[in-house]
C-alpha cells in the first residue's frame, strides 16, 4: 500500500474530504502516542503534554481557528472528519480550554495587543487555560456570581471563589467572570478577566469526583492583583461575551465524540457478553446508532453556521441536551447488559479500554456541566419557543 | 413458620427486626465507617459480622432446630432494606445464602460458626455473568464472589450425574483472584480445587435454586433501602438549595421529576413486599420465580433511575466523592445486576408466569 503523504498544515483545508480523512489517519498513526489511546479518565497535563506539543509542533493544534491566527482554518465537514478520526483512534482530550474557548473569544472580542499576546502562547503550549465561571452559589444561576474585581489604579483586585474549575491544577492561566459593578442588574455588572495563575493570592484545591479523579478544582482568590489590560472587551459587558462562549462550549459538548466512543464500547461489550446477535439488543443498538447519526447531522448544521461566521442562537442548547443524554443512554445500556461486570471498578479483563462502570460514571456530569440540561431546556422553552415565564 | 403468626404478630416481628438494624446502621445516615472500609480487604468488619450473627441475622431463615431464627422473607427483606439504607458492607446476603445451603445439606460442622458470624462461607456457584444457573462444572472458575477475600470457606456446587453435589473447600491456600468493585468491595474468582474439598451433600440443586431466589429478593430489598435514603437526601436538597433567588424545589420541572421517582420507589416497595408475602405463604416453583423476578426486575431498574436522578438533581455536588449520594449510585451499579439483571428477571418472569394463569 502506498504511504499517504502528509501535506503542510496550511494545505489541509484544500484537500478533498476523503483524502483528508486518510491524511488524518496517517497523521495519528505516525504521531499519536500508543499508550495514550482510550485513556480511562481525563488526562492531566503531565500525561498528555507530549501529544499537545506534538500537535503544536506540526501546526495541528487549532483546527477551527482561522489560518491567519495559526489555525488550520478547516471547513465544518473537515472538523467533523477530524473529530471522527480522533475518536476512532482513541485520542485523549488535552487541556483544551485555550483552544476551544478562550482562543475563539479573543479572536472575536480581543484587542490586537491581546491577540498578539495570548494566541501564540496557546499555539505553543506555553499557556494552559482553565475556565473560572461557576461558584458555590452560582451554578445553574451563573449570573449570580459574586467573585468581585475592584479597580485600584492600574490593577483589578480580585476576591472570591470559583468551583468545578476543570484541571485548574494543570493550568497556568485562568479566564474569569468577575463582578465589577455590584449596583447594576446581575447580568450587567460582570466582566471577563484573564489571570495569571502564578499571581500571589490564588489557591487551588482539587475535588475528588465520582471517578475518584481530581479533574475538578476549587480556586480561591485573596486580593489577587490583575493588570487592567487583562480585561477582555468592555467592562461590565462580560456576560454577553461569556454567553457567546457558552455557545462554543455547548457546541463542543454537543459534538458527537463522547457518544460515538461510548457506542463503539457498547458494541465491543455486546460482542463480549454474547448479546450482539440478540434481536432485542439489535433493536436497541439500532435506535442508539440512529440517534448518533442524526446527532452528527445536527452537529454539522451548527458547525456550518460557525464557519459562515454566524452567531449561534440559543437553539444550540438542543445539541448539548441531545448529545449528553444519548451518551448517558448508551452507558446505561452498557450497564444493563454487562451483568456483574457492571459493578467492576477497573476495565474488564482482556479489554483495557472497556471500562464499563468508569464510562457510565463519566457520563453522569455531562448533563450537569456546561449549563445543566434543566437550564438548557429553560433556554429552549423561553428563548427559542417563546413560552412565557 | 411465619404463616402461623397472625398479621399483628407478623407486623410486630418485622418492626422489631427493623429497629434492631439500628445496631449496625448509625442514625442520621452517617457513613464514615462505610467510607473507611472502601477498597480495603476484606472490605468489611468482622466484629460487625459477629454482631450480626449474635442478633440471629445470618441464620434468620434457617430453621430454629438447626440454630437459626426461623423467620420469614418479610423479616429478611425488612432487614436488608435497613442495611441498604446504611450501605452496610458486611456480606449478609451471600452468608445467608450459604447458611441456607448448609442447613439443607444437614451440615453441623460449618453451619454454627457461619451463623455466629465467626467464619464467612461463600457459595461459589456462578461461572459466568448474569445468570441464576449453577452448571457445577468441577474445574470451571467460579466468578463474582462478593467480599471473597474475607472468606474462610467456599461452598462448591458440583454437577455429578443429574445431581448437584455440595463440596466445602477451605479458603486457606485457595487459588483466588480479586477485582475491585464500584461500591468499595471486590469480587473474587476462585479456581476450585476439589482435591482439597470435602463433600457435604449429594444433591442441593433445589435448595440452591430456592436460596438464589431469596438472595435475589433480599438484594431487591437492599436496593430499595438505598433508593429511599438517597431520595430522602435529594428531597432535603431540593428543599434547601437556592438558585435564581428561589428554593429549587419550587421549580415545577423538578417537582414532577421527584414525583416520578417517588412512584418508582412505591412500585418497588409494593413489588418486594408482595413477593416476600407470597414466598412466606409458601409460593414455590414458578410462582416463587415469578414473584421474585418481578421484584428484582423492578428494583434493579428503579434503583438505577432513582440513583442517576439523585445525582442529577444535586448538580455538581452530587458528582463529588465527598458527598454521600454518589455512594448509593455506586452500590446500585454493583447490586442492580447481582443475582440476575433486570433483563434476566423479565425473561424469567415471562417464562414462569403465563398470562391469565396468575
Amino acid at each position: 500500500m502506498d504511504a499517504i503523504a502528509i501535506p503542510p498544515p496550511e494545505q489541509l483545508d484544500s484537500l478533498d474530504d476523503e483524502h483528508f480523512r486518510q491524511v488524518v489517519r496517517e497523521f495519528l498513526r505516525q504521531n499519536y502516542p500508543e499508550h495514550l489511546r482510550n485513556p480511562p479518565h481525563r488526562l492531566h497535563w503531565h500525561e498528555c503534554k507530549e501529544w499537545y506539543h506534538r500537535l503544536a509542533e506540526k501546526g495541528w493544534l487549532c483546527p477551527g481557528w482561522p489560518k491567519e491566527h495559526g489555525g488550520l482554518g478547516l471547513s465544518p465537514i473537515k472538523q467533523i472528519i477530524l473529530t471522527e478520526e480522533y475518536e476512532r483512534h482513541g485520542v485523549a482530550r488535552t487541556p483544551d480550554h485555550g483552544i476551544v474557548m478562550l482562543g475563539p473569544l479573543v479572536i472575536r472580542y480581543g484587542t490586537e495587543e491581546q491577540k498578539r499576546r495570548f494566541l501564540p502562547k496557546i499555539l505553543s503550549g506555553e499557556h494552559i487555560w482553565c475556565q473560572g465561571y461557576s461558584e458555590p452559589n452560582a451554578g445553574s444561576d451563573l449570573a449570580a456570581l459574586r467573585t468581585e474585581a475592584v479597580l485600584e489604579g492600574d490593577h483589578y483586585v480580585v476576591n472570591g471563589q470559583k468551583i468545578w474549575t476543570t484541571l485548574a491544577t494543570d493550568a497556568n492561566w485562568i479566564f474569569l467572570l468577575v463582578r465589577t459593578d455590584k449596583q447594576a442588574k446581575k447580568q450587567e455588572g460582570i466582566s471577563f478577566l484573564l489571570v495569571d495563575m502564578t499571581t500571589p493570592g490564588i489557591t487551588v484545591r482539587p475535588i475528588i469526583n465520582l471517578e475518584m479523579h481530581d479533574e475538578f478544582c476549587e480556586v480561591f482568590f485573596d486580593n489577587v492583583r490583575v493588570p487592567k489590560e487583562n480585561l477582555v472587551g468592555q467592562p461590565n459587558r462580560g456576560w454577553d461575551m461569556a454567553k457567546a462562549l457558552l455557545g462554543f462550549e455547548r457546541i463542543f459538548i454537543g459534538a458527537p465524540r463522547q457518544s460515538a466512543y461510548a457506542l463503539s464500547r457498547l458494541r465491543l461489550l455486546a460482542e463480549r457478553v454474547g448479546v450482539w446477535e440478540d434481536e432485542a439488543f439489535q433493536d436497541r443498538y439500532a435506535r442508539l446508532r440512529l440517534d448518533l447519526e442524526d446527532l452528527k447531522a445536527l452537529y454539522g448544521v451548527y458547525v456550518a453556521k460557525l464557519r459562515r461566521g454566524e452567531a449561534l442562537g440559543p437553539d444550540v442548547s438542543m445539541l448539548k441536551v441531545i448529545q449528553t443524554e444519548l451518551f448517558q443512554r448508551i452507558t446505561d445500556t452498557m450497564l444493563e447488559i454487562a451483568g456483574e461486570n457492571a459493578g467492576l471498578m477497573d476495565p474488564m479483563e482482556g479489554n483495557r479500554d472497556l471500562n464499563i462502570g468508569g464510562l457510565f460514571i463519566q457520563a453522569r456530569p455531562a448533563t450537569i456541566y456546561g449549563g445543566s440540561n434543566e437550564i438548557q431546556r429553560n433556554i429552549l422553552s423561553k428563548n427559542v419557543l417563546g413560552l412565557p415565564g | 413458620m411465619s404463616a402461623a403468626l397472625d398479621d399483628g404478630d407478623r407486623l410486630e416481628s418485622i418492626r422489631m427486626i427493623r429497629d434492631s438494624a439500628a445496631a449496625v446502621v448509625p442514625p442520621g445516615g452517617e457513613l464514615r465507617r462505610v467510607r473507611e472500609l472502601r477498597w480495603q480487604e476484606p472490605g468489611f468488619d468482622r466484629g460487625v459480622l459477629r454482631q450480626m450473627g449474635e442478633m440471629g441475622w445470618i441464620g434468620l431463615r434457617v430453621p430454629e432446630a438447626q440454630g437459626g431464627a426461623g423467620l420469614g422473607l418479610g423479616e429478611l427483606c425488612a432487614l436488608a432494606e435497613e442495611l441498604g439504607a446504611g450501605l452496610v458492607p458486611e456480606p449478609l446476603i451471600p452468608c445467608a445464602l450459604s447458611a441456607a445451603l448448609l442447613a439443607a445439606a444437614g451440615d453441623a460442622e460449618h453451619l454454627p460458626a457461619l451463623l455466629a458470624g465467626e467464619r464467612v462461607a461463600l457459595t461459589a456457584w456462578q461461572e459466568r455473568a448474569d445468570t441464576l444457573e449453577a452448571p457445577g462444572a468441577p474445574d470451571a472458575p467460579r466468578r463474582f464472589l462478593p467480599m471473597a477475600a474475607g472468606a474462610e470457606l467456599f461452598l462448591l456446587p458440583v454437577r455429578e450425574g443429574g445431581r448437584l453435589a455440595l463440596y466445602a473447600q477451605p479458603a486457606a491456600g485457595a487459588d483466588l483472584a480479586t477485582e475491585r468493585t464500584q461500591d468499595g468491595g471486590h469480587y473474587g474468582t476462585l479456581r476450585p480445587d476439589l482435591g482439597g474439598a470435602s463433600k457435604l451433600a449429594e444433591d442441593v440443586g433445589a435448595a440452591l435454586e430456592a436460596a438464589l431466589d431469596e438472595a435475589a429478593l433480599a438484594t431487591a430489598a437492599y436496593l430499595l433501602g438505598g433508593m429511599e435514603r438517597a431520595f430522602a437526601m435529594t428531597l432535603d436538597y431540593l428543599k434547601t438549595r437556592q438558585q435564581f433567588g428561589r428554593i429549587i424545589g419550587t421549580f415545577q420541572a423538578l417537582q414532577h421529576r421527584a414525583a416520578d421517582l417517588k412512584m418508582q420507589i412505591a412500585l418497588t416497595r409494593a413489588s418486594v413486599e408482595a413477593a416476600a408475602a407470597a414466598l412466606d405463604a409458601g409460593a414455590a416453583g414458578d410462582a416463587r420465580r415469578a414473584a421474585v423476578s418481578r421484584a428484582k426486575a423492578r428494583a434493579a431498574e428503579a434503583a438505577m433511575l432513582v440513583q442517576r436522578q439523585c445525582i442529577q438533581l444535586h448538580g455538581g455536588i452530587g458528582y463529588t466523592d465527598q458527598y454521600d449520594v454518589g455512594l448509593y449510585l455506586r452500590k446500585a451499579m454493583v447490586l442492580a445486576n447481582q443475582y440476575g439483571s433486570a433483563a434476566l428477571h423479565r425473561r424469567r418472569f415471562m417464562a414462569s408466569a403465563p398470562e391469565g394463569e396468575e
